[in-house]
């Protein structure tokens, strides 16, 4: 049976303000359409004809904040074995995406979980329906299981245990907080991704793999009545479950600043600083956007100037700040140039944090940080793709994709006054954990490496 | 503006290559839709044909001064995008002072005769916009991106630095080091060691053989004599491509782009193409030694076709099969069958001389042997038994349905654009892209497969842990071994002389 589909339409029509002038420069028309499946399946379509292509962007509104300590990376595991396919396409996913023009992917965040394809547009009915057979019944078997396994613990290696910059993201969560799941990464422990059993990924998959707990996008060239009626088709008749329990993300305050010296075999020593801040849906955290974009966008920023330029204590400094379901970490890091410390990298970095705690940025610098904050938002609507995965986001996270079209404004609205309020209320001291990486020798390995033959590579078999 | 989450996981790492593999192809393709079934367990037919890719409308035309300009009008978004590519890149480092075209690009956006540093940082990221200058290997690039309202701040910006840069002693003297700690920062990615490493070992002393960020030994040996000298030769307009897409109209953007570089002079010298590279013969194993690492980098390659090759498109296609997208061969035989491997990618190197076909993967140190095995196995049944229909049709549609991605932004179609024009090649390649593709044969593939898909013939470079890896590896050749730093300079071991 149908359900009845009830379309909220809504135009988001950003009248941009950029640059000193204030003069209205541009206005981004992404006119969307939502609807909500009797099985709870939200859906949001975005018809842009300028080109033959398709995104599909399925949302699940679970990632690694869903997580508890035994089954890190269950989410992540989970996203891996989406791809060996449903009940009727088991090994055949990536083979009939590709075979009719598609490419897909997947990515795990703290906060939710997302596959995507993108398309020429013949191909919609066939994709709608591999993923709606995996939404159903995925295949969760032993098999799958070991094989993702084992290809998710090499991805660790990469990305983690064998990439300084990796671990210390690992670890700056780790040392900051002490009871939100945000303590640990998409990713995992390796021993977590090691013990994670078939039941763990079947009550996962059953708990959280249900149409009520996804948001399904369509952008590009499909029109919303058909989008939703070939969403109603496929996924209609996939029942809804026992939404998952809340997840209640209550960090204790910090009574003090902490530390933490990690040892790793590196090249070069770097520092990270991490402060709790706030969720993206709190009306603080323009504000602290503002507030990275003056620290650290840029050659022009405070941060490139002070430290890259004027004391070359580092090659770069990254200020990051993630909008998040839960607060987040408003956090700086730098690897320590050759020849200068640790120590002098991470007093250049605090004597920065204390003026803009003492004064509030000059109305140029805030007009700035507005305009590279409100271009990077035209940016991001460049592709398809992009606008599938922004409104995906924005529906997930804020609870409305229509939060989106209220970004140019909220940004627009934060005063110098502002600024310097946020950064007194969050970047404080005792709020502060550092954490250093100690970079140790590699051990010595056997016999020294021959001297390289003159001419020609030694031990040539011709 | 920005997606939360932080650092996604994402399900795989393409690398640069195999994402510049996976160019292009019109709708239309060939999609079987032989089932018509609507039932859950077979797939729903396919679709009517989607309308045909518009291609973007193009205004070329080469100013008196040799630059040849191309613009077109972008009107889906407010955004300006400027292109310029210059021939000249890594591979024209005179010898002993690599890292000279990387170096002076990096000091192009440091100041021009009237903006200090600083003053040109403010003013680029006060309209929100950014510039940048990079050395690749044959070509040198400019970027500029700026909302379309600042079209006339942009590009006097973008054109000043390109015409103007002042190379103060003090910004090369910060840009040198900056260089210097990424060199010393690299050598902790064993990713980045192992194509340091492969870039020599396969090319030997060939313009192709280091990358383009020089060497600690080379980069601390450059001077501004240096760098002003690889400007004069390179940055002139005589067989540069300007590129201008965005909202505006096309007389418009031509009008400006004359304005902006008619008055650029010429230099009337020539720039010779690198010589074709020597073909390696025989096995030759090239073991790295990164004693701290988890994992070993895997490269196999050998030198193989130029861009400009006539079967290029025939030979992306073949890459595909093996190592592009997740369907591909080496996915299959070493990620989904064994979990060796998180990724596994193969391509052709786009140069204007003949680059390399490489393939490369990873693997924890304990399966390094196998994984090596199963490459090696791997490429020696592609290389003589070619692929089959499905494989070709897999290949085909990949390439041709993602075509449309290639154009969507003006930083895409800018790229594409100058990419054609600077390798010499037709505009109408990029029209013709799925049709090539779609022509490609089974008999292609073979041939191609056979000629150059590395077997008997191969360098080698592997990176981890040596002693290790030693015993695991003894079967496949005699191995050479050497150190991150051991593949700087021009002592770095070679596979060919």
């Amino acid at each position: 049976m149908r359900a009845k589909l009830v379309a909220a339409v809504s135009t988001g029509v950003l009248a941009l303000l950029v640059a000193g002038a204030q003069v209205a420069s541009a206005a981004i028309d992404v006119p969307v359409e939502k609807s909500t499946l009797k099985n709870g399946l939200t859906v949001l379509v975005h018809e842009d004809r300028d080109l033959p292509v398709v995104s599909l962007y399925i949302f699940f509104h679970t990632g690694s904040r869903n997580e508890r300590p035994g089954i890190t990376g269950i989410s992540h595991l989970f996203e891996h074995m989406m791809f060996n396919g449903g009940e009727n396409t088991v090994g055949k996913f990536d083979e009939i995406i590709e075979g009719n023009g598609g490419s897909t992917n997947g990515y795990t965040t703290r906060d939710f979980t997302v596959y995507l394809e993108n398309f020429p547009p013949p191909a919609l009915a066939r994709v709608l329906w591999l993923e709606a057979d995996r939404m159903r019944a995925l295949a969760i078997t032993p098999k799958n299981l070991e094989q993702e396994r084992g290809i998710v613990k090499e991805e660790r290696r990469l990305r983690t245990d064998d990439d300084p910059g990796g671990k210390m993201y690992e670890e700056i969560y780790l040392q900051a907080y002490s009871a939100s799941t945000y303590r640990w990464g998409p990713i995992g422990f390796m021993k977590d991704i090691d013990a994670i059993t078939l039941e763990d990924a079947k009550e996962y998959f059953r708990v959280h793999y249900a149409p009520n707990n996804a948001t399904v996008v369509l952008a590009g060239a499909v029109s919303p009545a058909e989008g939703f009626k070939m969403v109603e088709r496929y996924f209609g008749d996939i029942p809804a479950q026992t939404p998952p329990e809340p997840v209640k993300n209550v960090e204790p305050p910090q009574s003090g600043p902490k530390t933490y010296a990690f040892h790793k075999v590196a090249e070069l020593p770097a520092v990270s600083i991490a402060y709790k801040a706030v969720n993206a849906r709190h009306p603080d955290r323009p504000a602290l956007d503002v507030l990275q974009a003056i620290l650290g966008h840029g050659q022009s920023s405070r941060l490139y100037r002070a430290i890259v330029r004027e004391k070359e204590l580092a090659s770069d400094v990254d200020v990051s700040f993630n909008w998040g379901i839960d607060p987040e970490l408003f956090w700086l890091n730098g690897q320590v140039r050759p020849g200068k410390t640790t120590k002098a990298l991470t007093h250049a970095i605090e004597v920065e944090i204390a003026k803009v705690r003492d004064r509030a940025p000059d109305e140029r610098e805030l007009r700035k940080a507005k305009n590279i904050l409100q271009a990077d938002y035209v940016r991001s609507l460049s592709s398809v793709s992009g606008k599938a995965n922004q409104l995906g986001f924005y529906e997930t996270v804020f609870g409305d994709y229509r939060d989106m079209f209220k970004e140019v404004d909220r940004v627009e609205a934060v005063t110098a006054a502002d600024v310097q309020r946020v950064a007194k209320t969050y970047l404080i001291d005792h709020e502060r954990t550092t954490v250093e990486l100690v970079p140790d020798k590699p051990k010595p390995g056997g016999p020294p490496p021959r001297p390289a033959s003159p001419a020609s590579g030694a031990g040539v078999m011709r | 503006m920005k997606r939360g989450g932080g650092d996604p996981m994402k399900r795989a790492g393409l690398s640069a290559i195999v994402v510049a593999m996976l160019t292009i192809g019109v709708v239309g393709c060939a999609h079987r839709s032989s089932l018509l079934a609507t039932s859950k367990s077979t797939p729903p037919p396919i679709g009517p044909p989607a309308a045909a890719v518009t291609m973007p409308k193009v205004t070329e035309k080469v100013l008196s001064n040799g630059l040849t300009v191309l613009v077109s009008e972008y009107r889906s978004l407010p955004i300006m995008r400027f292109h310029l590519l210059l021939p000249g890149g890594g591979a024209y480092d005179p010898v002993g002072k690599e890292g000279i075209a990387e170096l002076t690009a990096d000091v192009l956006q440091q100041g021009t005769a009237r903006r200090s540093a600083e003053a040109l940082a403010l003013e680029v990221e006060f309209l929100g916009g950014a510039l940048g200058a990079d050395a690749g290997t044959d070509f040198s690039t400019v970027e500029g991106e700026f909302l379309s309202k600042d079209l006339d701040a942009g590009l006097d910006l973008f054109s000043d630095i390109v015409l103007h840069p002042a190379f103060r002693p003090d910004e090369l003297r910060r840009a040198q080091g900056l260089a210097l700690t990424g060199i010393v920062a690299s050598r902790e990615n064993p990713s980045a060691i192992a194509e340091q490493c492969y870039a020599r070992y396969v090319y030997g002393a060939h313009p192709y053989g280091h990358l383009s960020q020089g060497t600690e030994a080379s980069l601390k040996r450059l001077t501004r004599p240096d760098v002003l000298d690889f400007y004069a030769r390179h940055y002139v307009p005589d067989h540069a491509i300007l590129v201008m897409i965005g909202d505006a109209s096309a007389a418009d953007l031509m009008a400006k782009a004359e304005s902006a570089f008619g008055g650029w002079k010429r230099n009337g010298g020539t720039l010779a193409t690198p010589p074709a590279p020597t073909h390696i013969t025989g096995r030759h194993i090239l073991l790295v030694d990164k004693p701290d690492a988890t994992q070993t980098h895997i490269r196999i390659g050998n030198t193989a076709i130029a861009r400009t090759d006539p079967s290029y498109v025939q030979a992306g296609v073949t890459s595909t099969i093996l190592g592009g997208g997740f369907g591909a061969r080496l996915i299959d035989e070493l990620r989904v069958k064994r979990s060796l491997t998180y990724g596994a990618w193969s391509g052709f190197a786009a140069r204007k001389a003949p680059g390399d076909f490489r393939m490369g993967t990873f693997t924890k140190v304990e399966t390094t042997g196998e994984a090596v095995q199963v490459a090696l196995d791997v490429l020696e049944k592609f290389a003589t038994g070619g692929a089959t229909a499905e494989e070709l049709q897999r290949s085909q549609s990949l390439l041709t349905g993602q075509f449309p991605k290639q154009l969507e932004t003006p930083g895409a179609v800018a790229g594409k654009l100058a990419e054609l024009v600077g390798f010499g090649l037709p505009r109408s390649d990029l029209e013709a892209y799925p049709a090539r593709v779609n022509a490609t044969t089974l008999a292609d593939v073979a041939q191609i497969a056979k000629r150059w898909v590395p077997t008997t013939d191969a360098a080698i470079v592997i990176v981890g842990p040596a002693d290790k890896i030693a015993p695991q590896i003894a079967e496949f050749g005699t191995v050479e071994r050497t150190t991150p730093t051991g593949c700087e300079g021009p002592k770095a071991p070679q596979a060919v002389r």
